[in-house]
Order: structure tokens, then C-alpha cells, then sequence
């Protein structure tokens, strides 16, 4: 076969993503990991599904969110969740860790890369295993970096500063997750495909913890939009 | 019995219910030279018997390194032993590369077993003509496992296999209960111990025809070496099983 087969009209490939879910944000606190995203899934510019529960958890101690293409978000979970499954079937009690996962998506992602059909996603995998916590990012090319705190899409723009002025690796959970509301309702500002409404879930000793979604709290009483201040000048 | 109707492959049953062929090749496990392992909470010792085919030849060596965490100890065909070496350090190395951690011990004797099965239910294939000791080390704990050519694998506390093996098991008997506490140094004490039992009356034991490799939840496996042997086949005279401590 001289022609790669892939590259045949029969098979097209996803280079660019139409469902998407926005940015994702992962902060280690002491005794654990805490992470947050909004709940929307935009198509295009449309808001289009708005109630997305993204969090996924993947085995006991392990919870895997990304932002990006959802379909291929929604296949990565079945693939997690293959790995687990198929560990009952040694009998031997092993499963695999945080780690396993994290280092399984970065072999898939990177394969997927070579053959120019990625998985469209930035991926967050977050764990505790062993009385360690756990958290990495596993880009679309398969990078795989580990580290005590991740952030995804915008919010690697625009949270970086908020974080390193307000949280640090031992703070609390309420700590990194007010931290986290406070990166969204920037994000919610200035992000043009964020959603007002984030979730937030957390992994530590006993497991795996996952909230209901939570509208963040934004201020819209301001005086100049109440007066209509700026009006009159464009009646003008 | 007139065992000759029933034996010529593995596709056909004995009246009593027996595969021949399986048995015939457990046979040739029992011809090969003996090898030995014990665990306690903490270590896992292999002990072989290096077999010299003349004066002018090496000693065929019998334990092989799998991973970091885990090794091997054979008996019976060799070259089956290498195919089968083979085959779990490729497993080992795929898992490496996906997960980054080590394979889980007892889910590759189960693939080992796995493939040792599909080998007895052909027509056109033999049995495996070896049974491998596997020490490891996982999560789980510290594993010691037996795979048969009949493909199936049982995990122990020690176990002797090869030619003149039930002397050794005789020996652990009488003191495996006391492995689980001891420290390495005392463990490969009894499995030489174990070992010189199976010897023939006109042997010794040596640092050339001994083979002990050792791991450990913070060791990764290693063969002695000779220096270390000799030393060690010397603390023999003074062992006490029942105290495990040396004493004149």
C-alpha cells in the first residue's frame, strides 16, 4: 500500500472542534485537590448547552475533567473507565492509580497526535493515592506535566495572576475554592464563551467529592449601568 | 492403563479424565535441575542449582531478571524458559510505556497461564516443557507464584520445583512459619539450607553452581555475586534453622 490509507476521502479528520467546553481550573490544597469548571458547552459562539455536568469521576480516587471538544471529552471517560473495568477481571484487587490514568492519557493523546487526529482536549486528571495527592495536565499533544496547580483554555490567561496571589500549595479547601469562584467570575467577565455557573469537585483521603453546580456571584448594580450615564452621549 | 491410546496429543481425553500430553510435559519440570523461592513480609529470595552439561561448559543459568520488581526462576526446557522470559519482559516494558508504573505481579502469571493454556487445547501445538517461579513485588505485597505447563499458576509462601525438590519442601515445612519475620540474611540462609538438601551425596554446594537472586520492597533484584555466595554457603554451617541464628 503506497497511500496511507488514513488520509483517504473516506476518512476525514477532526482538526477543529464544535462542542466545547471552556476552561478548567486545578488547584492543590493540603490534603488534596480541588477542581473547577462552568457547566456550559458552547457551540460556536452559541451558549448552547448550559446545564453540563463535566466532572467525571473515573475510579475511586481519581476524577478527570478537560476542556475543549466534548464528544471527545466524553469518550476519554470511556476509555478511563475501560482500564478500571478491566482491572476486575484479574481478580487481584489492583487498580490502577491516579498516576496510571494520567500517564495512559498522555500515551493516547500523543498517539493521536502522530497520526494527525487528535483528541481536541486539554486534559486535567486529579487524584490521591497513597496519602499523595495527585494532579496533572495532559495537553493535545500528549505533554504530560504534573503540578500543584493547572488551568486550562482562558484561564491561563487571565487566572495565573489571581492564583499566585491568593493561594498556595497548603492553603485549605474552602481557601482554594474561593479562589477558584474568584478566577471564574473574572473569567465569566472577560472570557466571551464562559458560563456564570461553575461545579466544583475535590478528591482527598475518603475519596471522591462532587458539588452541585453553583451560580458565581457577579456584581451588575453598578451606578453607570443603573443611571445610563454613558446614553446621553450617544443620543447625541 | 493402556495410556499409549490416549496420549498422542492434547486433544484427546483418558478415560479417567486426563490430558497425558499436560502430564508428560509436567514431567519434564521435574527433570530439570531444582530451583527454590520464599518470601517473607519484606524480601523474596530465589535459590537454584546450576547444571554444568560437562566439564569443558558453563552453568546454565536458571533466574532472570523481568523488571525491576520481578524475576524468574526456571525449570525444565530452557529454551521454553526463554520464550516465555521473553514474553513477560515485552509485557512488563508495554506496561511501562502506557502507565508508568510496574506491571501488577500476579496479572502477568495470569497471562503467562493464560498463553501456558492455549497451548494444551490445540491439536497442532505442544505444552510449554517448563515451570517458572515468579518473585515480585507490587502493590499488593510480596508475591512468590508457580506456573505449570497445564497453565495453572498458584501463589506460595515457598515452593520448591525441579528434581529432587521434595526434600526442600520437606524443609520448608518444618520452617516456613517462621519466614514471614525474618530478615533477608535469614531467608537466603534457608533457602540454601533448603537447597542443600536436594543435593546428591557426592555434591556441594558452591559459589559456581549456586544462583540466589533477591528482592526486596526497597531492592530491586540482584543476583549475589560470587564473593557474596561464598560467604553465605560458609554461614550455612553455623545456621540454626530453628533460631535462625548462627552458633558454633
Amino acid at each position: 500500500m503506497i497511500f496511507n490509507s488514513e488520509l483517504s476521502a473516506q476518512q476525514q479528520h477532526t482538526t477543529s472542534p464544535v462542542v466545547t467546553g471552556g476552561s478548567v481550573i486545578a488547584l492543590a490544597y493540603k490534603g488534596g485537590v480541588v477542581i473547577g469548571t462552568d457547566t456550559l458547552c458552547s457551540y460556536g459562539s452559541m451558549a448552547a448547552f448550559k446545564n453540563v455536568e463535566k466532572i467525571a469521576q473515573v475510579s475511586k480516587n481519581t476524577i478527570y475533567v478537560s476542556s475543549g471538544e466534548y464528544s471527545d471529552f466524553q469518550q476519554v471517560v470511556k476509555e478511563l473507565a475501560k482500564i478500571d473495568r478491566s482491572a476486575l477481571q484479574y481478580d487481584d484487587g489492583v487498580h490502577p492509580s491516579p498516576r496510571d490514568y494520567g500517564n495512559f492519557l498522555a500515551r493516547l493523546s500523543y498517539k493521536k497526535r502522530c497520526k494527525i487526529n487528535p483528541l481536541y482536549l486539554q486534559n486535567v486528571i486529579a487524584g490521591f493515592h497513597n496519602g499523595e495527592r495527585y494532579l496533572a495536565l495532559v495537553d493535545i499533544y500528549g505533554t504530560y506535566l504534573e503540578s500543584n496547580f493547572v488551568t486550562t483554555g482562558f484561564a491561563s490567561y487571565f487566572c495565573k495572576a489571581i492564583i499566585s496571589n491568593y493561594w498556595n500549595e497548603n492553603c485549605t479547601l474552602d481557601q482554594a475554592k474561593q479562589v477558584i469562584r474568584e478566577c471564574f467570575k473574572v473569567l465569566f467577565c472577560r472570557d466571551c464563551r464562559a458560563h456564570d455557573v461553575i461545579q466544583l469537585g475535590y478528591v482527598d483521603e475518603q475519596g471522591v467529592h462532587v458539588e452541585q453546580p453553583e451560580r458565581v456571584e457577579t456584581k451588575w448594580d453598578f451606578n453607570g449601568f443603573k443611571t445610563r450615564a454613558n446614553e446621553k452621549l450617544h443620543t447625541q | 492403563m493402556l495410556k499409549h491410546l490416549y496420549d498422542t496429543d492434547c486433544v484427546t481425553w483418558s478415560p479417567q479424565g486426563k490430558l497425558f500430553q499436560v502430564e508428560y510435559a509436567m514431567e519434564a519440570v521435574k527433570q530439570g535441575s531444582i530451583c527454590l523461592g520464599l518470601k517473607s513480609n519484606e524480601n523474596v529470595v530465589l535459590c537454584s542449582l546450576k547444571r554444568q552439561p560437562s566439564e569443558l561448559a558453563g552453568y546454565q543459568e536458571k533466574q532472570f531478571k523481568i523488571d525491576d520488581h520481578m524475576a524468574i526462576a526456571i525449570a525444565g526446557l530452557t529454551a521454553d524458559a526463554r520464550v516465555l522470559c521473553k514474553y513477560m519482559r515485552t509485557e512488563c516494558l508495554e506496561y511501562k510505556y502506557t502507565y508508568e508504573s510496574h506491571h501488577p505481579v500476579g496479572r502477568l502469571v495470569f497471562k503467562v497461564a493464560e498463553k501456558s493454556q492455549h497451548k494444551t487445547q490445540s491439536g497442532a501445538k505442544r505444552p510449554y516443557g517448563v515451570g517458572l517461579l515468579v518473585a515480585g513485588i507490587d502493590p499488593n505485597g510480596v508475591h512468590l507464584f508457580e506456573t505449570c505447563p497445564s497453565g495453572n499458576y498458584y501463589e506460595y509462601k515457598c515452593q520448591a520445583i525441579g528434581s529432587r525438590s521434595q526434600a526442600a519442601r520437606t524443609y520448608f515445612e518444618s520452617w516456613f512459619h517462621l519466614f514471614e519475620k525474618s530478615t533477608l540474611e535469614q531467608l537466603i540462609l534457608h533457602g540454601l539450607s533448603a537447597l542443600k538438601k536436594a543435593i546428591m551425596e557426592d555434591e556441594e554446594l558452591n559459589e559456581k553452581n549456586v544462583e540466589v537472586g533477591i528482592l526486596g520492597k526497597n531492592q530491586k533484584f540482584i543476583h549475589l555475586n560470587a564473593q557474596e555466595l561464598k560467604e553465605y554457603i560458609q554461614k550455612l554451617e553455623t545456621f540454626n534453622a530453628n533460631t535462625q541464628i548462627q552458633q558454633e
